[in-house]
């Protein structure tokens, strides 16, 4: 009667992430592997290693706050083929701008998108729910009605490839002061005339393209 | 029948008209009703490319040319006017109507800059979600294999105590010992009723709380199998069992 190796402690992370549906954590790896710290990065980083996109169709990716395998996108096609799914329908201008408002303003309500947005944003916001981009999370109980939170999900830091919400550029980072001073000059320089077609030209710019 | 058939006609002249735009390929019509059931979004839909694109398919020589333009430009102001609606403000905005007025220059800017930085933003996950896109995660759901669950002890010695513990029973001391069964008091019912009516006091005039209770369960149950009727002509006033004829119970 033969004993059974010992695993390494490669094995037993990749063995855990195997039979994992979502992410998992660093501590939920440590509790399950019984892996100290040390060995545990240790372990992920021989992972990484093997499970790159150079060597493997199967990469380790760190998203949402966690560790999780997927599928090389070089071999996306070929997976598509054999689950005969087609690939979700990119997201509409409309639907960045909302994850846009819900990442970096968030948790908000509908209402405060709208007005970010300057347009009503409802359908928008359910598309978004249905696709698990968009959760709500909580209540403004400071406003009538207690309108619903709204906030991104896990399944948004996956699809974006982001470990946490600190991934992304700051929103002061996007636009730089020279681009500000000029929408400040565009309104100066209409100062005698209304500002609303400032506004029009900067808010409606989706109707402008589209319409 | 040609009157059904130019109906149909007229009410779908624009059948053979498609489109293929970025949101949508294949017949206007369908559009239409993916419009209307908000599964495309109406402000998604370029509606000037739409009308370059039926004026680039117009065909002059066409005998239902008038009714084609005349189903187009009705369709299209509809959804002219569905997409300025959707683009109008919502309804907490125009709640706000009055604040937007007052606005100074300094805040229409910050509320500028600040949708800018949202547009840039939606820019920057625009190109992360279509870098991310091939990713495909290990998303198969096993299930727990029967047996092979971790139990935890404590949780299992709480399930079993809340399933075989049973209730404290309710304290029966002051109804002193029982010592009557419903079938006995059915039997007294029966035999009173062989001489005619009986009232229920006069049937339990030398009984206890205990065995007028009974007697009263045992009437009952012999009115639902038949055997007597009760008798009470007004609601709390005297009650009386009445024999039911052997004859009338065949019935």
């Amino acid at each position: 009667m033969t004993e059974d190796p010992r695993p390494t402690s490669a094995a037993l992370v990749e063995a855990v992430l195997l039979v994992s549906p979502r992410p998992v954590t660093a501590a939920t790896l440590r509790s399950a592997t019984g892996l100290p710290d040390r060995e545990l990065r240790d372990a992920l980083a021989e992972l990484e290693t093997r499970y790159s996109l150079e060597y493997s169709g199967i990469v380790l990716r760190q998203v949402a706050g966690g560790y999780q395998f997927a599928t090389n996108p070089a071999c996306a096609a070929a997976v598509e083929r054999f689950r005969e799914e087609a690939r979700p329908a990119p997201l509409s201008s409309a639907a960045h701008e909302v994850l846009s408002c819900a990442l970096y303003l968030g948790p908000l309500t509908r209402g405060a998108v709208s007005a970010v947005r300057g347009v009503n944003s409802d359908a928008v916001v359910r598309t978004l729910l249905d696709r698990g981009l968009l959760a709500e999370v909580g209540t403004d109980h400071e406003s009538p009605g207690s309108p619903a939170l709204l906030a991104v999900t896990d399944d948004f830091l996956a699809a974006t490839g982001a470990s946490s919400r600190d991934d992304f550029p700051a929103l002061d980072s996007l636009v730089g002061p020279e681009e500000l001073a000029r929408v400040r000059d565009r309104l100066g320089s209409v100062g005698e005339t209304p500002a609303e077609p400032a506004e029009n030209g900067e808010a409606s710019d989706e109707s402008s393209e589209t319409a | 029948m040609t009157g059904e058939a130019r109906t149909e006609t007229r009410g779908r002249s624009l059948s053979d008209f498609t489109v293929d735009l970025d949101v949508y390929s294949g017949p206007y019509e369908w559009l239409l009703a993916l419009i209307l059931r908000d599964e495309v979004e109406i402000f998604e839909v370029p509606l000037r490319e739409l009308v370059a694109l039926y004026l680039g398919n117009r065909d002059p020589e066409r005998q239902d040319t008038l009714e084609r333009d005349t189903d187009f430009a009705g369709s299209a102001a509809a959804l002219v006017l569905l997409k300025s609606r959707t683009l109008s403000p919502a309804a907490e905005a125009e709640a706000e109507s009055a604040e937007d007025e007052a606005l100074s220059p300094e805040q229409l800017a910050e509320r500028l800059s600040r949708y800018l930085k949202i547009k840039r933003g939606a820019e920057t996950l625009r190109e992360r979600l279509k870098a991310n896109a091939g990713f495909h995660p290990s998303g198969h759901v096993l299930r727990a294999r029967p047996g092979r669950l971790q139990i935890n002890q404590e949780r299992l010695i709480g399930a079993a105590r809340r399933t075989f513990s049973r209730l404290t029973e309710p304290p029966v001391r002051h109804l002193g010992p029982i010592t009557v069964t419903l079938q006995d008091l059915a039997d007294v019912i029966r035999t009173s009723l062989s001489r005619g009516p009986v009232s229920y006091e006069d049937l339990t005039r030398d009984m206890d709380r205990l065995n007028s209770a009974v007697a009263f369960a045992a009437a009952l149950s012999l009115a639902s199998e038949g055997r007597l009727k009760l008798s009470q002509p007004e609601p709390l006033g005297p009650l009386t069992f009445e024999p039911v004829e052997r004859a009338e119970r065949m019935s």
